[in-house]
Protein backbone atom coordinates (compact mmCIF):
# COMPACT_ATOMS: atom_id res chain seq x y z
CA UNK A 1 0.00 0.00 0.00
CA UNK A 2 1.96 3.02 -1.19
CA UNK A 3 -0.23 5.34 -3.25
CA UNK A 4 -3.93 4.75 -2.91
CA UNK A 5 -7.21 6.00 -1.58
CA UNK A 6 -8.06 4.87 1.89
CA UNK A 7 -11.01 2.60 1.21
CA UNK A 8 -13.26 3.60 4.11
CA UNK A 9 -13.03 7.28 3.31
CA UNK A 10 -15.65 8.02 0.68
CA UNK A 11 -18.89 9.23 2.26
CA UNK A 12 -18.00 12.81 3.08
CA UNK A 13 -17.62 15.16 0.11
CA UNK A 14 -15.54 17.51 2.30
CA UNK A 15 -12.42 15.47 1.66
CA UNK A 16 -10.87 12.01 1.92
CA UNK A 17 -7.85 10.08 3.11
CA UNK A 18 -5.13 8.81 0.82
CA UNK A 19 -1.76 7.14 1.10
CA UNK A 20 1.37 8.45 -0.56
CA UNK A 21 4.67 6.62 -0.11
CA UNK A 22 3.13 4.78 2.81
CA UNK A 23 2.13 7.94 4.68
CA UNK A 24 -1.50 8.82 5.36
CA UNK A 25 -2.75 12.23 4.22
CA UNK A 26 -6.13 13.89 4.08
CA UNK A 27 -7.25 16.00 1.15
CA UNK A 28 -9.50 18.91 2.14
CA UNK A 29 -11.79 19.89 -0.71
CA UNK A 30 -12.63 23.42 -1.90
CA UNK A 31 -16.26 22.79 -0.94
CA UNK A 32 -15.16 22.58 2.69
CA UNK A 33 -12.82 25.56 2.55
CA UNK A 34 -14.98 28.00 4.50
CA UNK A 35 -15.55 25.47 7.27
CA UNK A 36 -11.91 24.40 7.42
CA UNK A 37 -10.75 28.00 7.72
CA UNK A 38 -13.28 28.63 10.45
CA UNK A 39 -12.10 25.55 12.33
CA UNK A 40 -8.50 26.73 12.19
CA UNK A 41 -9.11 30.44 12.85
CA UNK A 42 -11.91 30.39 15.40
CA UNK A 43 -9.72 28.76 18.04
CA UNK A 44 -11.73 25.53 17.86
CA UNK A 45 -8.86 23.45 16.46
CA UNK A 46 -6.56 24.81 19.15
CA UNK A 47 -9.11 24.10 21.89
CA UNK A 48 -9.79 20.54 20.75
CA UNK A 49 -6.17 19.55 20.25
CA UNK A 50 -4.95 21.11 23.49
CA UNK A 51 -7.65 19.27 25.44
CA UNK A 52 -6.80 15.98 23.76
CA UNK A 53 -10.20 15.70 22.12
CA UNK A 54 -8.98 15.59 18.52
CA UNK A 55 -5.78 14.43 16.84
CA UNK A 56 -3.49 17.17 15.59
CA UNK A 57 -2.50 17.57 11.97
CA UNK A 58 0.07 19.41 9.91
CA UNK A 59 -0.69 21.36 6.74
CA UNK A 60 1.51 19.93 4.00
CA UNK A 61 2.62 21.95 1.02
CA UNK A 62 4.97 19.57 -0.77
CA UNK A 63 2.56 16.67 -1.27
CA UNK A 64 0.30 16.95 -4.28
CA UNK A 65 -3.41 16.48 -3.83
CA UNK A 66 -4.88 13.41 -5.47
CA UNK A 67 -7.73 15.29 -7.04
CA UNK A 68 -6.30 18.72 -7.81
CA UNK A 69 -9.49 20.24 -9.22
CA UNK A 70 -11.30 19.70 -5.95
CA UNK A 71 -8.47 20.20 -3.53
CA UNK A 72 -8.08 23.08 -1.13
CA UNK A 73 -5.37 21.67 1.11
CA UNK A 74 -3.48 18.53 2.01
CA UNK A 75 -3.03 17.79 5.69
CA UNK A 76 -1.16 15.04 7.50
CA UNK A 77 -3.03 13.73 10.54
CA UNK A 78 -1.42 12.32 13.67
CA UNK A 79 -0.76 8.59 13.39
CA UNK A 80 -3.15 6.11 15.00
CA UNK A 81 -1.46 2.95 16.28
CA UNK A 82 -4.37 0.61 15.82
CA UNK A 83 -7.79 1.22 14.30
CA UNK A 84 -10.48 -0.39 16.44
CA UNK A 85 -14.22 -0.50 15.89
CA UNK A 86 -17.19 0.10 18.22
CA UNK A 87 -18.23 -3.57 18.09
CA UNK A 88 -14.84 -4.37 19.62
CA UNK A 89 -15.22 -1.89 22.48
CA UNK A 90 -16.46 -2.80 25.91
CA UNK A 91 -19.27 -0.83 27.55
CA UNK A 92 -16.92 1.56 29.31
CA UNK A 93 -14.97 2.33 26.15
CA UNK A 94 -18.12 3.10 24.19
CA UNK A 95 -19.40 5.21 27.09
CA UNK A 96 -16.18 7.24 27.20
CA UNK A 97 -16.29 7.73 23.43
CA UNK A 98 -19.93 8.87 23.68
CA UNK A 99 -19.14 11.47 26.34
CA UNK A 100 -16.21 12.73 24.30
CA UNK A 101 -18.39 13.04 21.20
CA UNK A 102 -20.83 15.20 23.17
CA UNK A 103 -18.00 17.27 24.51
CA UNK A 104 -16.72 17.77 20.98
CA UNK A 105 -20.18 18.96 19.93
CA UNK A 106 -20.39 21.29 22.92
CA UNK A 107 -16.92 22.76 22.36
CA UNK A 108 -17.70 23.28 18.68
CA UNK A 109 -20.86 25.20 19.55
CA UNK A 110 -18.85 27.52 21.77
CA UNK A 111 -16.77 28.38 18.68
CA UNK A 112 -19.64 28.85 16.27
CA UNK A 113 -19.44 25.41 14.71
CA UNK A 114 -21.44 22.22 14.93
CA UNK A 115 -20.40 18.57 14.90
CA UNK A 116 -22.00 17.39 11.68
CA UNK A 117 -20.96 13.79 12.10
CA UNK A 118 -21.38 11.74 15.29
CA UNK A 119 -20.05 8.43 13.99
CA UNK A 120 -18.46 6.21 16.61
CA UNK A 121 -15.98 5.13 13.93
CA UNK A 122 -14.53 8.65 13.98
CA UNK A 123 -13.15 8.10 17.46
CA UNK A 124 -9.96 6.19 18.01
CA UNK A 125 -7.72 5.45 20.95
CA UNK A 126 -4.73 7.79 20.67
CA UNK A 127 -2.36 8.62 23.51
CA UNK A 128 -4.47 6.88 26.13
CA UNK A 129 -7.81 8.51 25.33
CA UNK A 130 -10.54 8.54 22.72
CA UNK A 131 -9.95 11.27 20.18
CA UNK A 132 -11.71 12.47 17.07
CA UNK A 133 -9.68 11.47 14.04
CA UNK A 134 -11.85 13.11 11.37
CA UNK A 135 -10.78 16.74 11.16
CA UNK A 136 -13.58 17.50 8.70
CA UNK A 137 -16.41 16.70 11.13
CA UNK A 138 -17.39 20.32 11.81
CA UNK A 139 -19.35 22.90 9.92
CA UNK A 140 -20.31 26.49 10.61
CA UNK A 141 -23.31 26.64 12.92
CA UNK A 142 -26.45 28.44 11.83
CA UNK A 143 -28.77 29.53 14.61
CA UNK A 144 -32.14 27.80 14.56
CA UNK A 145 -31.10 24.57 12.94
CA UNK A 146 -31.49 21.18 14.61
CA UNK A 147 -28.52 18.91 15.19
CA UNK A 148 -27.95 17.03 11.97
CA UNK A 149 -26.04 14.23 13.73
CA UNK A 150 -28.65 13.61 16.44
CA UNK A 151 -29.98 10.44 14.84
CA UNK A 152 -26.46 9.16 14.26
CA UNK A 153 -25.43 9.81 17.85
CA UNK A 154 -28.45 7.90 19.14
CA UNK A 155 -27.82 4.97 16.80
CA UNK A 156 -24.05 4.78 17.24
CA UNK A 157 -23.82 5.40 20.96
CA UNK A 158 -27.02 5.61 22.95
CA UNK A 159 -28.70 2.53 21.46
CA UNK A 160 -25.81 0.08 22.03
CA UNK A 161 -25.04 1.54 25.46
CA UNK A 162 -28.66 1.20 26.58
CA UNK A 163 -28.88 -2.34 25.24
CA UNK A 164 -25.65 -3.30 26.98
CA UNK A 165 -26.68 -1.68 30.25
CA UNK A 166 -30.25 -3.01 30.32
CA UNK A 167 -29.89 -6.34 28.52
CA UNK A 168 -26.39 -7.76 28.05
CA UNK A 169 -22.87 -6.34 27.53
CA UNK A 170 -22.37 -8.77 24.64
CA UNK A 171 -24.88 -6.76 22.62
CA UNK A 172 -22.02 -4.50 21.57
CA UNK A 173 -21.82 -7.05 18.75
CA UNK A 174 -25.05 -5.69 17.29
CA UNK A 175 -23.02 -2.75 15.99
CA UNK A 176 -21.35 -5.29 13.74
CA UNK A 177 -24.68 -6.04 12.04
CA UNK A 178 -25.70 -2.43 11.47
CA UNK A 179 -22.85 -0.42 10.01
CA UNK A 180 -24.53 2.94 10.69
CA UNK A 181 -25.53 2.17 14.25
CA UNK A 182 -28.39 0.16 15.71
CA UNK A 183 -31.77 1.32 14.36
CA UNK A 184 -33.85 2.94 17.07
CA UNK A 185 -37.02 0.96 16.39
CA UNK A 186 -35.20 -2.32 17.07
CA UNK A 187 -33.54 -0.80 20.12
CA UNK A 188 -36.90 0.38 21.48
CA UNK A 189 -38.39 -3.09 20.98
CA UNK A 190 -35.48 -4.83 22.67
CA UNK A 191 -35.22 -2.56 25.71
CA UNK A 192 -37.30 -3.44 28.78
CA UNK A 193 -40.45 -1.35 29.33
CA UNK A 194 -38.99 0.23 32.46
CA UNK A 195 -36.59 2.24 30.29
CA UNK A 196 -39.63 4.34 29.34
CA UNK A 197 -39.64 5.66 32.88
CA UNK A 198 -36.30 7.35 32.32
CA UNK A 199 -36.63 10.72 30.65
CA UNK A 200 -33.53 10.40 28.48
CA UNK A 201 -34.24 6.93 27.15
CA UNK A 202 -37.95 7.70 26.80
CA UNK A 203 -37.26 10.71 24.58
CA UNK A 204 -34.03 9.90 22.74
CA UNK A 205 -34.84 6.25 22.04
CA UNK A 206 -38.56 5.45 22.42
CA UNK A 207 -40.15 8.73 21.34
CA UNK A 208 -37.42 9.26 18.76
CA UNK A 209 -38.13 5.84 17.22
CA UNK A 210 -41.86 6.58 17.09
CA UNK A 211 -41.36 9.98 15.50
CA UNK A 212 -39.07 8.41 12.92
CA UNK A 213 -41.68 5.81 12.12
CA UNK A 214 -44.44 8.40 11.89
CA UNK A 215 -42.55 10.59 9.43
CA UNK A 216 -40.78 7.83 7.54
CA UNK A 217 -41.14 8.37 3.80
CA UNK A 218 -43.46 11.34 4.34
CA UNK A 219 -42.83 14.62 2.69
CA UNK A 220 -42.31 17.19 5.39
CA UNK A 221 -42.33 20.75 4.22
CA UNK A 222 -40.38 23.42 5.99
CA UNK A 223 -43.35 25.71 6.22
CA UNK A 224 -45.30 22.98 8.00
CA UNK A 225 -42.67 22.84 10.69
CA UNK A 226 -42.89 26.04 12.66
CA UNK A 227 -40.33 25.22 15.29
CA UNK A 228 -36.73 26.23 15.46
CA UNK A 229 -34.02 24.84 17.62
CA UNK A 230 -32.29 27.71 19.34
CA UNK A 231 -28.68 27.45 20.42
CA UNK A 232 -29.84 27.19 24.02
CA UNK A 233 -32.11 24.28 23.09
CA UNK A 234 -29.23 22.62 21.30
CA UNK A 235 -27.10 22.94 24.42
CA UNK A 236 -30.04 21.46 26.31
CA UNK A 237 -30.19 18.56 23.88
CA UNK A 238 -26.47 17.86 24.29
CA UNK A 239 -26.77 18.13 28.08
CA UNK A 240 -29.72 15.79 28.09
CA UNK A 241 -27.85 13.22 25.99
CA UNK A 242 -24.89 13.56 28.31
CA UNK A 243 -27.03 12.97 31.39
CA UNK A 244 -28.62 9.97 29.70
CA UNK A 245 -25.24 8.45 28.87
CA UNK A 246 -23.93 9.17 32.36
CA UNK A 247 -26.98 7.46 33.83
CA UNK A 248 -26.10 4.18 32.15
CA UNK A 249 -23.96 1.80 34.19
CA UNK A 250 -22.91 -1.80 34.13
CA UNK A 251 -21.42 -4.25 36.60
CA UNK A 252 -17.92 -5.48 35.90
CA UNK A 253 -17.48 -8.08 38.63
CA UNK A 254 -18.48 -11.72 38.58
CA UNK A 255 -17.75 -12.54 34.95
CA UNK A 256 -16.49 -15.83 33.61
CA UNK A 257 -12.88 -14.85 33.06
CA UNK A 258 -12.32 -11.86 35.23
CA UNK A 259 -11.73 -14.09 38.25
CA UNK A 260 -9.57 -16.49 36.26
CA UNK A 261 -6.30 -15.69 37.93
CA UNK A 262 -7.76 -16.34 41.35
CA UNK A 263 -8.99 -19.76 40.26
CA UNK A 264 -6.09 -21.22 38.30
CA UNK A 265 -3.86 -23.86 39.74
CA UNK A 266 -0.82 -21.68 39.42
CA UNK A 267 1.23 -21.09 42.47
CA UNK A 268 2.17 -17.48 43.06
CA UNK A 269 5.79 -18.23 42.18
CA UNK A 270 4.96 -20.12 38.95
CA UNK A 271 2.92 -17.12 37.85
CA UNK A 272 5.78 -14.74 38.60
CA UNK A 273 8.25 -16.99 36.79
CA UNK A 274 6.01 -17.19 33.75
CA UNK A 275 5.94 -13.40 33.76
CA UNK A 276 9.73 -13.25 33.94
CA UNK A 277 10.10 -15.58 30.95
CA UNK A 278 7.61 -13.62 28.80
CA UNK A 279 9.34 -10.40 29.79
CA UNK A 280 12.68 -11.81 28.71
CA UNK A 281 11.26 -12.87 25.32
CA UNK A 282 9.84 -9.37 24.80
CA UNK A 283 13.17 -7.80 25.68
CA UNK A 284 14.96 -10.12 23.29
CA UNK A 285 12.74 -9.28 20.31
CA UNK A 286 11.93 -5.64 21.17
CA UNK A 287 8.74 -5.67 19.11
CA UNK A 288 7.25 -2.46 17.69
CA UNK A 289 3.77 -3.56 18.67
CA UNK A 290 2.09 -6.42 20.51
CA UNK A 291 -1.28 -8.15 20.30
CA UNK A 292 -2.10 -10.13 23.40
CA UNK A 293 -4.68 -12.76 22.44
CA UNK A 294 -6.79 -13.95 25.35
CA UNK A 295 -5.41 -11.14 27.48
CA UNK A 296 -8.00 -11.36 30.25
CA UNK A 297 -7.49 -8.25 32.38
CA UNK A 298 -4.11 -7.51 30.79
CA UNK A 299 -1.69 -8.87 33.37
CA UNK A 300 0.76 -10.02 30.68
CA UNK A 301 -0.09 -7.26 28.19
CA UNK A 302 1.41 -4.83 30.66
CA UNK A 303 4.80 -6.49 30.42
CA UNK A 304 4.89 -4.99 26.92
CA UNK A 305 2.86 -1.80 27.37
CA UNK A 306 4.76 -0.78 30.50
CA UNK A 307 7.93 -1.05 28.41
CA UNK A 308 6.51 1.57 26.04
CA UNK A 309 5.27 -0.88 23.40
CA UNK A 310 1.76 -0.23 22.07
CA UNK A 311 -0.24 -3.30 23.02
CA UNK A 312 -3.74 -4.38 22.06
CA UNK A 313 -5.21 -6.69 24.69
CA UNK A 314 -7.95 -8.86 23.18
CA UNK A 315 -10.36 -10.94 25.19
CA UNK A 316 -13.69 -12.59 24.49
CA UNK A 317 -15.18 -11.56 27.84
CA UNK A 318 -16.53 -7.98 27.90
CA UNK A 319 -16.29 -7.97 31.70
CA UNK A 320 -12.56 -8.71 31.66
CA UNK A 321 -12.06 -6.08 28.93
CA UNK A 322 -13.97 -3.51 31.00
CA UNK A 323 -11.83 -4.21 34.04
CA UNK A 324 -8.69 -3.94 31.97
CA UNK A 325 -9.84 -0.63 30.49
CA UNK A 326 -10.81 0.84 33.86
CA UNK A 327 -7.43 -0.10 35.28
CA UNK A 328 -5.68 1.48 32.30
CA UNK A 329 -7.72 4.70 32.69
CA UNK A 330 -7.14 4.88 36.43
CA UNK A 331 -3.39 4.57 35.97
CA UNK A 332 -3.30 6.86 32.90
CA UNK A 333 -1.74 4.14 30.76
CA UNK A 334 -1.44 5.25 27.16
CA UNK A 335 0.01 2.13 25.56
CA UNK A 336 -2.66 -0.46 26.19
CA UNK A 337 -5.92 -0.82 24.29
CA UNK A 338 -8.25 -3.54 25.62
CA UNK A 339 -10.72 -4.89 23.04
CA UNK A 340 -13.45 -7.50 22.92
CA UNK A 341 -12.65 -10.21 20.37
CA UNK A 342 -13.76 -13.80 19.93
CA UNK A 343 -10.79 -15.48 18.27
CA UNK A 344 -13.01 -18.32 17.08
CA UNK A 345 -14.96 -15.70 15.12
CA UNK A 346 -12.80 -12.56 14.80
CA UNK A 347 -13.98 -9.27 13.30
CA UNK A 348 -14.57 -9.69 9.56
CA UNK A 349 -14.21 -7.12 6.78
CA UNK A 350 -17.45 -5.14 6.76
CA UNK A 351 -19.32 -2.46 4.89
CA UNK A 352 -18.97 -1.43 1.28
CA UNK A 353 -16.95 -3.96 -0.71
CA UNK A 354 -16.13 -5.73 2.60
CA UNK A 355 -13.42 -3.14 3.02
CA UNK A 356 -14.90 -0.21 4.88
CA UNK A 357 -14.07 -1.84 8.21
CA UNK A 358 -11.03 -4.07 8.14
CA UNK A 359 -10.91 -7.61 9.42
CA UNK A 360 -8.55 -8.38 12.27
CA UNK A 361 -6.12 -10.12 9.90
CA UNK A 362 -6.09 -7.11 7.56
CA UNK A 363 -5.01 -4.91 10.46
CA UNK A 364 -1.93 -7.08 10.96
CA UNK A 365 0.60 -8.52 10.92
CA UNK A 366 1.86 -7.21 14.21
CA UNK A 367 5.44 -7.41 15.40
CA UNK A 368 4.64 -9.82 18.24
CA UNK A 369 1.67 -11.93 19.31
CA UNK A 370 1.26 -13.26 22.83
CA UNK A 371 -0.82 -16.44 23.04
CA UNK A 372 -0.65 -17.41 26.68
CA UNK A 373 -2.96 -20.04 28.19
CA UNK A 374 -4.87 -19.92 24.92
CA UNK A 375 -3.99 -22.98 22.85
CA UNK A 376 -6.11 -25.40 24.86
CA UNK A 377 -9.18 -23.19 24.60
CA UNK A 378 -8.99 -22.99 20.83
CA UNK A 379 -7.73 -26.53 20.20
CA UNK A 380 -9.94 -28.39 22.65
CA UNK A 381 -13.03 -26.24 23.33
CA UNK A 382 -13.27 -25.10 19.73
CA UNK A 383 -11.78 -28.16 17.96
CA UNK A 384 -9.27 -26.08 15.95
CA UNK A 385 -6.50 -28.41 14.70
CA UNK A 386 -3.06 -27.26 15.86
CA UNK A 387 -1.85 -26.86 12.26
CA UNK A 388 -4.68 -24.46 11.46
CA UNK A 389 -4.00 -22.52 14.64
CA UNK A 390 -0.31 -22.24 13.68
CA UNK A 391 -1.26 -21.05 10.20
CA UNK A 392 -3.60 -18.36 11.54
CA UNK A 393 -1.07 -17.11 14.07
CA UNK A 394 1.64 -16.95 11.38
CA UNK A 395 -0.63 -14.72 9.29
CA UNK A 396 -0.93 -12.10 12.02
CA UNK A 397 2.51 -12.12 13.65
CA UNK A 398 6.21 -11.84 13.01
CA UNK A 399 7.16 -13.18 16.40
CA UNK A 400 5.02 -15.41 18.58
CA UNK A 401 5.19 -16.10 22.29
CA UNK A 402 3.01 -19.12 22.87
CA UNK A 403 2.31 -21.34 25.85
CA UNK A 404 1.63 -25.03 25.41
CA UNK A 405 -0.69 -26.40 28.08
CA UNK A 406 -0.48 -30.24 28.11
CA UNK A 407 -3.41 -32.57 28.67
CA UNK A 408 -2.19 -33.38 32.16
CA UNK A 409 -2.79 -29.76 33.23
CA UNK A 410 -5.86 -29.38 35.41
CA UNK A 411 -7.26 -26.62 33.15
CA UNK A 412 -7.21 -28.98 30.17
CA UNK A 413 -8.62 -31.80 32.28
CA UNK A 414 -11.49 -29.50 33.16
CA UNK A 415 -12.21 -28.89 29.47
CA UNK A 416 -12.02 -32.64 28.70
CA UNK A 417 -14.26 -33.66 31.56
CA UNK A 418 -17.44 -32.91 29.68
CA UNK A 419 -16.46 -34.28 26.29
CA UNK A 420 -14.80 -37.11 24.43
CA UNK A 421 -11.02 -36.83 24.03
CA UNK A 422 -10.55 -36.83 20.26
CA UNK A 423 -7.25 -34.97 20.41
CA UNK A 424 -4.54 -37.57 19.79
CA UNK A 425 -2.23 -34.99 18.28
CA UNK A 426 -2.46 -32.67 21.28
CA UNK A 427 1.00 -33.49 22.66
CA UNK A 428 4.25 -31.53 22.97
CA UNK A 429 5.74 -33.29 19.93
CA UNK A 430 2.52 -32.89 17.88
CA UNK A 431 2.36 -29.23 18.82
CA UNK A 432 5.99 -28.56 17.89
CA UNK A 433 5.74 -30.46 14.60
CA UNK A 434 2.62 -28.55 13.51
CA UNK A 435 3.98 -25.17 14.50
CA UNK A 436 7.36 -25.75 12.84
CA UNK A 437 5.63 -25.79 9.47
CA UNK A 438 4.93 -22.08 9.90
CA UNK A 439 7.38 -20.99 12.58
CA UNK A 440 10.98 -21.35 13.56
CA UNK A 441 11.31 -22.11 17.26
CA UNK A 442 13.88 -19.70 18.71
CA UNK A 443 13.59 -20.64 22.35
CA UNK A 444 11.57 -22.86 24.65
CA UNK A 445 11.35 -22.63 28.41
CA UNK A 446 9.40 -24.88 30.79
CA UNK A 447 7.39 -22.88 33.30
CA UNK A 448 8.76 -23.97 36.71
CA UNK A 449 6.15 -25.39 39.04
CA UNK A 450 3.87 -26.47 36.19
CA UNK A 451 3.88 -28.77 33.18
CA UNK A 452 3.47 -25.93 30.73
CA UNK A 453 6.08 -24.80 28.19
CA UNK A 454 6.65 -21.33 26.79
CA UNK A 455 7.98 -20.88 23.26
CA UNK A 456 9.42 -17.94 21.39
CA UNK A 457 8.91 -18.41 17.66
CA UNK A 458 9.55 -16.48 14.47
CA UNK A 459 7.17 -16.77 11.53
CA UNK A 460 8.73 -18.28 8.40
CA UNK A 461 8.70 -15.98 5.36
CA UNK A 462 6.01 -17.06 2.95
CA UNK B 1 -38.81 14.84 2.21
CA UNK B 2 -38.15 18.51 1.70
CA UNK B 3 -36.02 20.27 4.20
CA UNK B 4 -35.08 22.96 1.77
CA UNK B 5 -34.02 25.49 4.34
CA UNK B 6 -32.02 22.98 6.33
CA UNK B 7 -30.35 20.92 3.68
CA UNK B 8 -27.12 22.35 2.45
CA UNK B 9 -24.90 20.79 -0.16
CA UNK B 10 -22.52 19.71 2.58
CA UNK B 11 -25.12 17.71 4.44
CA UNK B 12 -24.16 14.24 3.31
CA UNK B 13 -25.77 12.38 6.17
CA UNK B 14 -29.45 11.66 6.03
CA UNK B 15 -30.55 13.25 9.25
CA UNK B 16 -34.05 11.78 9.01
CA UNK B 17 -37.14 13.96 9.17
CA UNK B 18 -38.37 12.26 12.34
CA UNK B 19 -35.06 13.03 14.04
CA UNK B 20 -35.44 16.71 13.12
CA UNK B 21 -39.03 16.97 14.20
CA UNK B 22 -38.46 15.41 17.60
CA UNK B 23 -35.73 17.99 18.26
CA UNK B 24 -38.18 20.78 17.53
CA UNK B 25 -40.76 19.18 19.78
CA UNK B 26 -38.21 18.93 22.56
CA UNK B 27 -36.55 22.28 21.86
CA UNK B 28 -38.63 24.40 24.21
CA UNK B 29 -38.39 21.94 27.05
CA UNK B 30 -34.65 21.44 26.73
CA UNK B 31 -34.06 25.18 26.45
CA UNK B 32 -35.97 25.78 29.67
CA UNK B 33 -33.97 23.01 31.36
CA UNK B 34 -30.73 24.79 30.45
CA UNK B 35 -32.04 28.09 31.81
CA UNK B 36 -33.11 26.46 35.06
CA UNK B 37 -29.74 24.76 35.38
CA UNK B 38 -27.90 28.06 34.93
CA UNK B 39 -29.95 29.73 37.67
CA UNK B 40 -29.70 26.71 39.90
CA UNK B 41 -25.94 26.80 39.60
CA UNK B 42 -25.95 30.48 40.54
CA UNK B 43 -28.07 29.77 43.62
CA UNK B 44 -25.84 26.87 44.62
CA UNK B 45 -22.73 28.97 43.99
CA UNK B 46 -24.16 31.75 46.20
CA UNK B 47 -24.57 29.41 49.14
CA UNK B 48 -21.28 27.65 48.57
CA UNK B 49 -19.33 30.88 48.37
CA UNK B 50 -15.79 30.47 49.62
CA UNK B 51 -15.69 26.74 49.08
CA UNK B 52 -13.00 25.95 46.57
CA UNK B 53 -13.25 23.48 43.73
CA UNK B 54 -16.45 21.68 42.85
CA UNK B 55 -15.62 17.98 43.15
CA UNK B 56 -18.46 16.98 40.88
CA UNK B 57 -17.21 19.32 38.18
CA UNK B 58 -13.75 17.84 38.41
CA UNK B 59 -15.09 14.30 38.16
CA UNK B 60 -17.27 15.25 35.20
CA UNK B 61 -14.20 16.67 33.58
CA UNK B 62 -12.39 13.36 34.05
CA UNK B 63 -15.39 11.55 32.56
CA UNK B 64 -15.22 13.52 29.39
CA UNK B 65 -11.64 12.48 29.02
CA UNK B 66 -12.69 8.86 29.25
CA UNK B 67 -12.23 8.57 32.97
CA UNK B 68 -13.32 5.72 35.18
CA UNK B 69 -16.94 6.39 34.45
CA UNK B 70 -19.91 4.15 34.97
CA UNK B 71 -18.23 1.87 37.46
CA UNK B 72 -20.76 0.38 39.80
CA UNK B 73 -18.54 -1.99 41.70
CA UNK B 74 -16.06 -1.21 44.45
CA UNK B 75 -15.23 2.43 44.91
CA UNK B 76 -17.72 4.65 43.26
CA UNK B 77 -16.10 7.76 41.93
CA UNK B 78 -19.08 10.04 42.18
Amino acid sequence: MTDSYQFASFRDPSGFLFYKDGTLYRQVNQSYREHYDHLMKSGLYEALVSQGLMVHHAEIDDVEAVNKDLAYRVIQPEKVNFISYPYEWCFHELRSAALITLRLARTALDHGMILKDASAYNLQFVGGRWQLIDTLSFEIYKEGEPWVAYKQFCQHFLAPLALMAYRDPRLNLMSRLFIDGIPLDITADLLPARTKLRFGLMTHIHLHARTQKRYAGKEVRREDVKGKVSQRSLVGLLDSLRNTVKGLTIRTSGTEWADYYQETNYSESAFEQKKAIVKRYIERVQPSGVWDLGANTGEFSRLASDAGIFTVAFDVDPGAVSRNYIQARKNHEGNILPLVMDLANPSPGLGWGHRERESLVDRGPVSMVLALALVHHLAISNNVPLGKLAQFLSEISEYLVIEFVPKSDSQVQRLLRSREDIFDRYTVSGFEADFQVYFEILEQTPVPGSERILYLMKAKKR
Amino acid sequence: MRFGLFLKPLMYLDPGSGSFIIQMLLAGLLGIAVAIRIYWKKIVAFFRKGKTGDVQDQLDELDEYGGTNGIKSEKKDE
